[in-house]
């Protein structure tokens, strides 16, 4: 992140619109925003963090407890009921691209003179493509904390004065807070964590499925589909020695219609065959009817209730509780009309006349009447239904009783013939008979074989039809658990991946900020032949070595401490090698001369854009001389008692 | 950069893991301002993502 420009308008003491230019080249990389005491300094340093993060930020508080933002001579200038408007546009770089960010606050000022604010602020974050065309950022948080999140701000943004925390001896938490945030560690462990999270719940989920599943209906259909092949090849079998038997009994059949002392009898046989083949089919036809009666005379069941209904209906019409057959329009006519239904003209008072308006009185509204004479037209049509119904199925029950007789004396005659057949005294014709008899009881027993195996062909391939549901139901299952169980196995060695790394990468980082916070503490140090080392240890305590080999933190003065602070902070930006600027508020407040001096000449080597709000009194001398040839813009901020404003005053 | 040095950091893992690893870094930078974000969803579409990749990958090398 290098900082452009930043255009403020009514922004606290700045009134109107005033801009600055920050320095951005490698050798001018240097901003002075120089200003006495109250001029104006921390409130420009504000806007720079209001302008990004806005008040707060995801929880974290960014500019609080300072009071309005709005310009109050903005305010006052405004007349009643007019809006007032203050904000601050940004403009900077970032790995290449370009993003302008604005962030704006209005409200109306009211009659007592204070301003009622929007709830919000608004703010919009604008980026610059390649082609050259503006696009809005839609995801301005993610695109921010991808830049410079909230929580590393104040490691790059931040007052000189307050810096001198990370010195502390009570300050290990926070140098570790630093380290993790600014060097992506933070990263690196929420990523591990929440994979391992990840990667427990796909465990989990793993565990309540099971591929056994598939396995086992796969079994059970290639069962049902053996045992099909076996029971039609059983069929076909039957169908073929029953065909030979009754092949077989033609045979027989002719040679008995040929035999001179037997074709008699076997063309009656012939002809109570035909009778019993066409009343057996007739036969089929009833059982068939009366089944269909049967299925479709559910509403038999409900003959006493209708019939109950209707004795009820009658009996409430009869007492004049429910309307009569007539309906009420045409009662209400004849009573207009003064006129009886058989066309006989009535008086005013007559016994007909009060008849009619009894029924009148004792009707029920329109539509209710209407509901009830069409309840009862539907009840009357429900009963001549059923016995119309029961008429039919008696019929055919009559029929039915009537073939089982018929058909009975049938194969009782066809038993005769046989028997005569058999008992000829012809040893030919009883063999014959005989040998026919057997072949008929293949026939039979076949076809009764045939039947049952057909029945269970229709029970296979209804199983077949809800395995191969449940086949497809697993599959499905079976594919999302292959993927789940790789996406497990992929989590977790992605976790894994960064526990193995982690520590490495923790501890490398740790290193070299220990060695570059040592090489900058070195040079900024005046002291620097005193103290020998510079330790970040595991804990993370920031720890000052003194040529005695004793830990010389306690010992530091505010100024020490300070720089100390400073190369912590600076070796973070350096190790990190994120491009981002340095904006220091009030830097050199405390330190001595030759602490600002040395500050003054190295600090701009050790960031890639410096941003420096300075009192008059901290920049001077050879911390100036310096600083100078760095110098790329510079501006002086100029507060009017007349008019409590600041004006920024470009100097170069 | 850090975000270099962090991909260099897993160059020798395996490509779906260094992929699944690259892509939850990015989320959790996005998120890093908050103290319990929300990004069990983000990951698992990430590594959903990579996984069906794989799978695709290695039904394509099976042997027809």
């Amino acid at each position: 992140m290098k900082l452009e420009r930043i255009t403020i308008e009514n922004f606290r003491q700045y009134y109107g619109k005033q801009r600055v230019d920050f320095a951005k080249e490698d050798q001018k990389r240097v901003t002075v925003i120089h200003g006495i005491n109250g001029a104006g300094k921390t409130s420009f340093f504000l806007s720079i963090n209001w302008c990004l993060y806005g008040k707060s930020f995801e929880n974290v508080k960014v500019v609080d407890n300072v009071g309005e933002l709005m310009s109050k001579e903005a305010v006052s200038r405004a007349v009643i009921g007019e809006t007032v408007r203050t904000s601050v546009d940004l403009a900077f770089l970032h790995n290449g691209e370009r993003y302008m960010v604005k962030r704006s606050l209005q409200g109306i000022k009211q009659e007592d003179g204070t301003v009622r604010l929007e709830e919000n602020d608004n703010f919009t974050m604008m980026r610059t493509r390649a082609d050259g065309q503006a696009e809005r950022i839609n995801n301005p948080i993610g695109t921010m904390n991808s830049i410079l999140p909230v929580n590393v701000r104040e490691y790059f943004l931040f007052d000189g004065e307050k810096i001198d925390n990370f010195a502390k001896p009570e300050a290990a938490a926070q140098v570790k807070q630093a380290i993790y945030l600014v060097l992506k560690l933070e990263i690196l462990e929420r990523s591990r964590r929440h994979l391992d999270t990840v990667a427990t719940e796909y465990r989990k989920e793993l565990k309540n499925k099971s591929g056994k599943e598939l396995r086992d209906l796969l079994e059970q259909e290639e069962k049902a589909r053996a045992d099909i092949k076996k029971t039609k090849d059983r069929i076909y079998d039957l169908h073929q020695e029953k065909e030979s038997a009754e092949g077989k009994v033609g045979d027989i059949d002719k040679r008995l219609r040929e035999m001179e002392n037997t074709n008699t009898l076997q063309q009656q046989r012939d002809r109570i065959e035909r009778e019993l083949k066409q009343r057996r089919t007739e036969m089929e036809e009833v059982v068939s009817t009366v089944r269909d009666l049967a299925v479709a005379g559910f509403f038999v069941v409900a003959e006493p209730a209708i019939k109950k209904a209707i004795q009820l209906l009658e009996e409430k019409r009869e007492r004049g509780e429910i309307p009569s057959d007539y309906r009420q329009q045409f009662i209400k006519d004849l009573i207009s009309k003064m006129v009886c239904v058989c066309g006989r003209p009535f008086m005013d008072g007559s016994e007909e006349h009060k008849a009619l308006l009894a029924k009148i009185t004792h009707g029920l509204p329109d539509a209710l009447q209407d509901e009830v004479l069409n309840t009862c037209a539907v009840l009357h049509a429900f009963e001549q239904r059923t016995e119309k119904h029961r008429a039919d199925l008696d019929a055919a029950m009559r029929r039915r009783a009537e073939l089982v007789d018929i058909i009975r004396i049938l194969e009782a005659e066809l038993d005769d013939v046989s028997r005569q057949l058999k008992g000829s005294p012809l040893e030919e014709i009883s063999k014959l008979e005989r040998q026919r008899e057997n072949f008929r009881a293949d026939i039979q027993s076949n076809t009764l074989e045939i039947g049952s195996l057909h029945v269970r062909v229709d029970d296979f391939t209804k199983q077949i039809a809800e395995l191969k549901k449940e086949i497809d139901r697993a599959r499905k299952e079976e594919k999302r658990e292959v993927l789940l169980s790789t996406k497990l196995d992929l989590a977790q060695k992605a976790a894994d991946a960064i526990g193995e790394m982690y520590q490495t990468f923790a501890d490398d980082m740790r290193e070299k900020i220990q060695e570059k916070t040592k090489e900058i503490f070195k040079k900024l140090v005046w002291k620097e032949s005193h103290f020998q080392d510079v330790k970040l240890g595991p804990e993370f305590n920031l720890e000052v070595i003194d040529r005695y080999g004793f830990s010389a933190r306690p010992e530091l003065s505010a100024g020490e401490r300070q720089v100390l602070s400073l190369s912590f902070i600076m070796a973070m930006s350096r190790v990190s090698e994120e491009e981002a600027p340095l904006v220091m508020d009030t830097p050199f407040g405390r330190l001595s001369s030759h602490h600002r001096n040395a500050i003054a000449e190295h600090l701009p080597t050790l960031a890639d854009q410096l941003v420096l709000f300075v009192t008059d009194e901290e920049l001077r001398d050879e911390a100036r001389q310096s600083l100078e040839p760095r110098i790329g813009a510079e501006y002086r901020l100029e507060f009017s008692p007349r008019t409590s404003c600041t004006e920024i005053v470009e100097v170069r | 950069m850090q975000k270099e040095r962090l991909t260099k950091l897993f160059e020798t893992f395996d490509p779906a893991v260094r992929s699944i690893v690259l892509g939850v870094l990015d989320i959790e930078q996005e998120h890093i301002s908050m103290e319990k974000p929300r990004v069990k969803e983000h990951i698992d579409e990430i590594v959903s993502a990579v996984a069906k990749k794989e799978l695709e990958r290695i039904n394509g090398q099976e042997p027809a």
